[in-house]
């Protein structure tokens, strides 16, 4: 009896749930899209795309190393057609696993800064988001701190917060120190970070920004979009919490404000590479931009994207870090181990 | 005797489960060998050299800190409400019984999301108590927040050892002139501490294996360690060496847990069963006891519901929260099945005492030390490797490649959930299956049962309650289980848990406060049902 069970239950799961990804070929036109991004926008973008070109959009979102994880080991029966990841470093790794096509995007998307595309073609950014610095309203003036390096300086001690070290923000930030400065440079600027901390890392990004309204801080590094959404909460607290901050972009006179990027590329095995390009190019579509800025306060890499975001808009213009985003990629291990050995948690 | 008799009932032909213990132990420890295999064939750079510089030490001396926190609190709380619930009588009791298990329906994430928002710096229980009330984060925290949400298994692995206990040697020992205190150390604590093991054993490793709520409160342990060295340095396969280490641990708690049970097994075994009757609590202890149940609820699942229940009031509702419910339903219920299966065969072939079943029960149980992400690359190795096998062979048969991809499929996910899980249900199979002692079978054989007779008349009666617990337990944690799932998903396959930790990750805890309540309300309708299932002989006792 207990054998019947175990052997029904076993086929249960073999056949009644599993769901084979035999491909319906003909009629449909369809898209595999692996994607990193997890945000309400992407879902509209991908409705607004299926309902232009008739392709439907098959969708898996997680982790994006466990993505790159899942592609690589399926290998050349990988369904995958378009990887999208957050995190230029994450479209790296990807990049060294071989799970990109090569392909020419300046072509395909001709409207883009070529900062934000990979020199080697394999993959392209199509939305930015950057990591700024919020300063209490009350407690510092405008204009005392200008630059990422002048956090190191001491005379912030005991008034910065920021998060873990884990998070890929705070990764690429330092590698792009490393990128500018050097390691030795980055090492130094990270170990003074740490000095200053106000508190041990914890939280997310919106926790910093509380912090300084809880005024447990004076200075906190965040991603501008965190700042944005604090502002447009349908809290009341949150509201209040971003009014005691103000939000600036930093090294405007030098190298530019950090910008990190979410990208996509078509994989290398896609079995349906010409609904991929498509794909690609929609994201760079006045409808697409505008859907990512107003829905989920990123900012948009085509430059004359029309949308409606009064919190954003008074953020622009500023200027960002023109280095190629791939660099951030390179660089995102030694910034790693920067962080392991200065103890920044 | 009893030793003899259940050999020659094995030689007689019993009912043999071992092939189903060995398939049980294939399939949860497979992932795990996999991740091991990555882990000793990958080349080897500086990075575990780096590590061990720089922050080993620091994640190694916070799992400690989070699986001793951990310990301490569920051991503390679980046994203290088993004892009261199992042996005293207190207005509430009844109902208290199976309400104190609800609050395993809680991620522990979801808990940490739900604490560290309200005692944050600026949050509302700071405000209230001006700024006095301690930010719940680091190792500390961590290890309360599973005490909140994870008291449950040693409460109810405690409650049935407590109430199943005979009453003699307790009142052997009050005539002697112990107290009830005493007689309660020496005699009940000893006698039960088997199964408080056990669940002590589920907790640790759950804690140690834990990602979510650990990453949220700053206490890094070993697992973030290896997803750090997964996700930062890149590389799969140091963070597969990290992963062995926890295997390692899991087995030194495993060990220490079977210790405790060949040591208990001496002190039981008494013939004549007397239940022990529950003691009348006098009003002002009734009303302690009382609080003492309300507590945890209120900690584990009152105080976090409310709290993101207040934050998802004010958000819109998050798109596609029936689909994703059915799938969780669907995926947990298939896991669940399989799962009390598979633990109730592993526990009749450990009951054989074959050295062969004894090594397969402890492979089923290592799955649930590891880190869900890391049992998904085990799983996805192991799949991806089947596949490139079977390929090139249907190729050569057929002219095409073999038509079903192994790693696309919602099989592949019970796989990793079964490799993760199923040790939860091999424990409370095992303790039930235990109350079916060996005596009882030589009586039934006696009277001239066959074995199939005796499991059905004999010891299903006996043992459904441990089984269903074991189911419960399973399904509960599919429910919640998160990294595994993300990445194993077939297509457009959203469950509640993905959808909740995608807001949550974005710092959206208001849009993540809708699916994170319907994970605890998914979880707890039929956990009501079968933890009043499970506690309805306690209340039969004291009136006999």
């Amino acid at each position: 009896m207990k054998t019947n069970f175990i052997l029904i239950a076993a086929a249960l799961a073999l056949t009644g749930c599993s769901q084979p990804s035999t491909e319906v070929e003909g009629t449909s036109r369809e898209v595999n899209v692996f994607s990193a991004r997890h945000y309400r926008s992407d879902a509209s973008i991908y409705a607004a795309f299926t309902e232009l070109t008739g392709i439907d959009v098959n969708l898996i979102e997680a982790n994006g190393d466990q993505l790159i994880e899942r592609v690589r080991a399926d290998g050349d029966r990988s369904p995958a057609d378009v990887l999208i990841t957050v995190d230029a470093a994450r479209l790296h790794r990807a990049e060294q696993a071989g799970l990109f096509a090569a392909t020419d995007y300046s072509d395909l998307v001709p409207s883009i800064a070529p900062h934000l595309i990979d020199p080697d073609q394999y993959w392209v950014s199509f939305t930015l988001r950057a990591r700024v610095i919020a300063f209490s309203a009350d407690r510092v003036e405008a204009g005392e701190i200008s630059t990422y390096e002048d956090l190191a300086d001491p005379r912030w001690a005991g008034r910065i917060c920021i998060r873990e070290s884990g998070n890929a923000y705070n990764q690429s930030l330092l590698a792009s120190i490393v990128a500018r400065s050097g390691e030795d440079a980055a090492e130094a600027w990270a170990a003074g970070i740490v000095a200053n901390m106000a508190r041990p890392p914890q939280g997310g990004d919106r926790d910093q920004i509380k912090g300084i309204a809880a005024g447990i801080c004076d200075v906190a590094v965040v991603n501008h979009y965190y700042y944005a959404m604090l502002a447009n909460s349908a809290q009341e607290a949150d509201r209040e919490a971003a009014a005691a901050s103000v939000l600036f972009f930093p090294n405007q006179e030098s190298s530019g404000a950090h910008i990190n990027v979410s990208g996509a590329g078509i994989a290398a095995n896609a079995p349906h590479p010409e609904e991929a390009r498509e794909l690609i190019a929609f994201l760079f579509s006045q409808d697409a931009q505008r859907l990512i800025v107003e829905m989920n306060n990123e900012l948009p890499v085509v430059a004359d994207a029309e949308w409606d975001n009064p919190t954003l808009q008074a953020m622009l213009p500023f200027q960002e870090d023109a280095r190629n985003v791939s660099e951030l990629g390179d660089h995102n291990e030694t910034a790693q181990r920067i962080f392991d050995r200065v103890g920044w948690q | 005797m009893a030793i003899t008799s259940t050999q020659s009932l094995n030689k007689k032909g019993a009912l043999n489960a071992t092939p189903f213990a060995i398939l049980a132990a294939l399939i949860c420890a497979a992932p795990i060998l996999a991740v091991g295999w990555i882990a000793l064939t990958g080349d080897t750079g500086d990075y575990l050299e780096h590590l061990a510089r720089t922050r080993l030490p620091t994640y190694l001396v916070n799992s400690a800190q989070v699986a001793v926190f951990a310990a301490l609190g569920t051991g503390l709380l679980g046994t203290t409400l088993g004892w009261l619930i199992a042996r005293t009588e207190f207005f509430g009791r009844k109902t208290m019984s199976w309400v104190l298990i609800l609050p395993l329906a809680v991620p522990a994430y979801v808990a940490a999301y739900a604490w560290l928002d309200l005692s944050t710096a600026g949050g509302p229980l700071q405000a209230v108590t001006f700024g006095l009330f301690p930010t719940i984060r680091g190792s500390w925290g961590a290890g309360l927040m599973f005490t909140f949400v994870l008291y449950p298994y040693v409460y109810l692995l405690a409650r049935d050892a407590f109430s199943s206990q005979s009453a003699d040697a307790f009142d052997a020992a009050r005539t002697l002139g112990a107290s009830p205190l005493r007689a309660f150390f020496q005699t009940s604590l000893p006698m039960a501490r088997p199964a408080i093991a056990a669940g002590l054993a589920l907790v640790m490793m759950e804690s140690l294996a834990d990602y979510g709520a650990v990453s949220h409160l700053g206490a890094p342990t070993l697992s973030i360690g290896l997803i750090r060295a997964w996700s930062g340095a890149g590389s799969l396969i140091d963070a597969a060496r990290l992963s062995l280490v926890l295997v390692v641990i899991a087995l030194l708690i495993f060990g220490l847990e079977r210790a405790q049970r060949r040591r208990a097994r001496s002190v039981t075994g008494s013939g004549k069963h007397r239940p022990a009757p529950r003691t009348d609590l006098k009003p002002a202890s009734a009303l302690a006891a009382l609080s003492l149940c309300l507590l945890p609820l209120i900690l584990g699942l009152v105080a976090p519901m409310a709290r993101l229940g207040w934050l998802a009031l004010k958000e819109p509702i998050a798109a596609g929260l029936v689909q994703a419910s059915y799938h969780s339903l669907t995926l947990a219920i298939i896991s669940a099945l399989i799962a009390a299966a598979l633990g109730l065969s592993t526990a009749y072939a450990l009951r054989t005492k074959t050295r062969i079943a004894t090594i397969a029960a402890r492979a089923a149980g290592l799955g649930y030390a590891v880190p869900g992400a890391v049992a998904a690359v085990g799983v996805i190795a192991i799949l991806s490797g089947i596949q490139g096998m079977i390929d090139p062979a249907w190729t050569s048969l057929t002219g095409e490649p073999f038509p079903i991809l192994l790693t696309g499929g919602a099989a592949a996910l019970i796989f990793a959930y079964l490799s993760r899980f199923a040790a939860a249900a091999i424990g409370p199979s095992e303790s039930a299956l235990s109350r079916v002692t060996p005596t009882l079978d030589g009586a039934a054989r006696t009277l001239g049962a066959t074995p199939l007779q005796t499991a059905r008349r004999v010891h299903w009666p006996l043992m459904i309650a441990g089984i269903t617990s074991a189911g419960l337990l399973v399904f509960v944690e599919v429910l919640k289980e998160l990294p595994a799932t993300m990445i194993l998903r077939p297509f457009n396959y959203d469950t509640l848990a993905v959808i909740a930790h995608a807001y949550a990750a974005d710092e959206r805890l208001g849009e993540a406060a809708m699916p994170s309540l319907l994970i605890v309300l998914i979880a707890i309708l039929p956990m009501i049902f079968v933890a009043r299932y499970l506690s309805r002989d306690l209340s039969g006792a004291s009136q006999s």
